[in-house]
């Protein structure tokens, strides 16, 4: 078998809460440049998991229990405290939909400035903007200013080129449910292509249903660790329980 | 540097440009103008006040440089936290979101520098190829320059934010440090090795020295300015490489 995709070993993090804020010069010459008292906040303990070329694999667990905090770390975005995350293909990161979009450009320019922040070069947005604008069904509104859009038109123009972006691994964090049903099922047709085009995924979400249905092994985080892992549908069963328990 | 990072680079400048100007030919023309405007304003108050042509014309390049400087560093300080939302989210290379925010100074620059050029052939001072090239050369230092700063100064205000703030005061004695509105020579020389320690000294005076006056600095002059270069722009580099990787949670 060949080596995994992404392989995080072991990784801690936790942040550091000061009790009181310095967040200006001026606030620490007046403190004597002395430590802040500050609060430790672990958020993921020794956490350690493998995604495979082609597989799926779901993230689950109750608010705040560190999932999209390993999301972020897999991304690159933040430095784990221990442990070693080593990525073996570049990584797509839709972590929420419409980051960095300019209300007051159209359609094609916003399309050209979040594709080129999610890695896309110049020439591959200018071959496939059509096909971004139709998946969106937005091609008539394509010189639209984006501050005209309604707010599903614009998560429908987000996932399309989202969508157009992805290079091997594709992380998702709970963004796979907007627009009407129709574009619902666009979306999840879209994901199932990706899948069949073998790129691995990383899908962070609430929803025992999508995680059973979309995903191939999952692991359930609580308090930071992870608790439950193996085939999705178990594991979306066990966060079922757990929850079922807990209220 | 990848292509990708260039296009990024590119349609940030672009869109930013786009937005500010609200896409229309008239704000792209206005943006062309405002710094002729500016030179003819100045060029004509000063005519009345000094009657020194050759002053006058300095007081203008050293303006223009400034302005550069002053506006190139406070873009470039902001330049992280304004855009914080995307490496929150996304992996961006931190140095492209710091070029793209000085672009639209540097655009200022090389209207003005083409302002100026045009003026001196105008009134039968053409500037040689030679002037016009180290003037080239002292606009791109000043542009390094301005982009060293900003790699530090703009993560470093992720931490304190009242950076600008220094940074306002700072610039508003360096305008005084700097020689710009009079000339070094009145300053006693055994001081003027502290006068070009600050970086747009030797920008404004060497500029100076090619554009208007004729006689370039010396070689020697060109190698400390390359120094001072240098060192900004590795201190720069160094810093956010340091911060950067901790740059989302310091926001």
């Amino acid at each position: 078998m060949s080596a995994p995709l992404i392989e995080v070993d072991s990784v801690s993090k936790s942040f550091w809460i000061p009790d009181e804020p310095r967040h200006t010069i001026r606030e620490h010459v007046m403190a004597g440049f002395r430590p802040r008292p500050r609060r430790h906040l672990p958020v993921l303990d020794s956490v350690s998991l493998q995604l495979h070329k082609g597989e799926a694999l779901g993230i689950m667990g109750a608010n705040g229990c560190g999932k999209s905090t390993l999301l972020k770390l897999v991304c690159g975005i933040y430095l784990p405290d221990a442990g070693t995350i080593t990525t073996r293909a570049p990584i797509t990161p839709i972590l929420d939909l419409g980051v960095g979009w300019n209300p007051e450009l159209d359609a094609v320019d916003n399309v050209y400035l979040i594709g080129g922040l999610m890695g896309l070069s110049l020439a591959e947005i200018a071959r496939d903007l059509d096909a971004m604008l139709d998946f969106a069904e937005l091609r008539s509104y394509a010189r639209m200013r984006l501050k005209y859009f309604s707010s599903g038109m614009a998560a429908r123009l987000a996932y399309a080129v989202a969508f157009q972006a992805v290079r091997d691994v594709l992380v998702l964090d709970e963004v796979l449910a907007v627009g009407d049903a129709g574009f619902k099922q666009r979306c999840q047709e879209r994901y199932r292509e990706i899948r069949a085009a073998g790129h691995s995924t990383l899908v962070v979400s609430h929803d025992p249903l999508l995680i059973g249905e979309f995903c191939d092994r999952a692991v359930l985080l609580s308090g930071g660790r992870i608790v439950a892992e193996g085939p999705a549908p178990d594991v979306a069963e066990t966060y079922l329980s757990r929850l079922v328990k807990a209220s | 540097m990848s292509s990708k990072s260039i296009g990024l680079a590119w349609t940030l400048i672009r869109t930013d440009f786009k937005t500010r100007f609200h896409g229309t030919f008239s704000g792209f023309v206005w943006a062309l103008l405002k710094p002729a405007a500016m030179f003819l304003v100045l060029m004509s108050v000063f005519s009345f006040l000094f009657k020194d042509p050759s002053y006058k014309l300095q007081l203008v390049v050293g303006l223009f440089l400034w302005d550069f400087f002053a506006e190139g560093t406070k873009s470039g300080l902001a330049a992280l936290h304004a855009k914080s939302f995307l490496f929150r989210k996304l992996r961006v290379p931190l140095w492209i979101l710091v070029i793209a925010a000085i672009a639209n100074p540097f655009i200022t620059l090389m209207v003005s520098t083409m302002v100026i050029v045009l003026f001196l052939t105008a009134i039968g001072q053409p500037p040689s190829l030679v002037a016009v090239g180290l003037f080239a050369f002292y606009s791109v230092s000043m542009t390094l320059i301005v982009v060293g700063f900003s790699l530090a100064a703009s993560v470093l205000f992720l931490k304190y934010r009242d950076l600008n703030q220094v940074w306002d005061m700072v610039t508003q004695a360096g305008f005084f440090l700097a020689p710009i509105i009079y000339p070094l020579n009145i300053v006693p020389e055994r001081f003027h090795f502290y006068f070009y320690i600050w970086p747009p000294t030797p920008i404004i005076e060497f500029s100076r020295a090619a554009l208007v006056s004729g006689h370039p600095a010396s070689v020697l002059a060109h190698v400390y300015l390359v120094l001072e270069v240098a060192v900004v722009l590795a201190v720069g580099t160094i810093v956010l490489k340091r911060m950067g990787p901790r740059a989302a949670e310091l926001v």
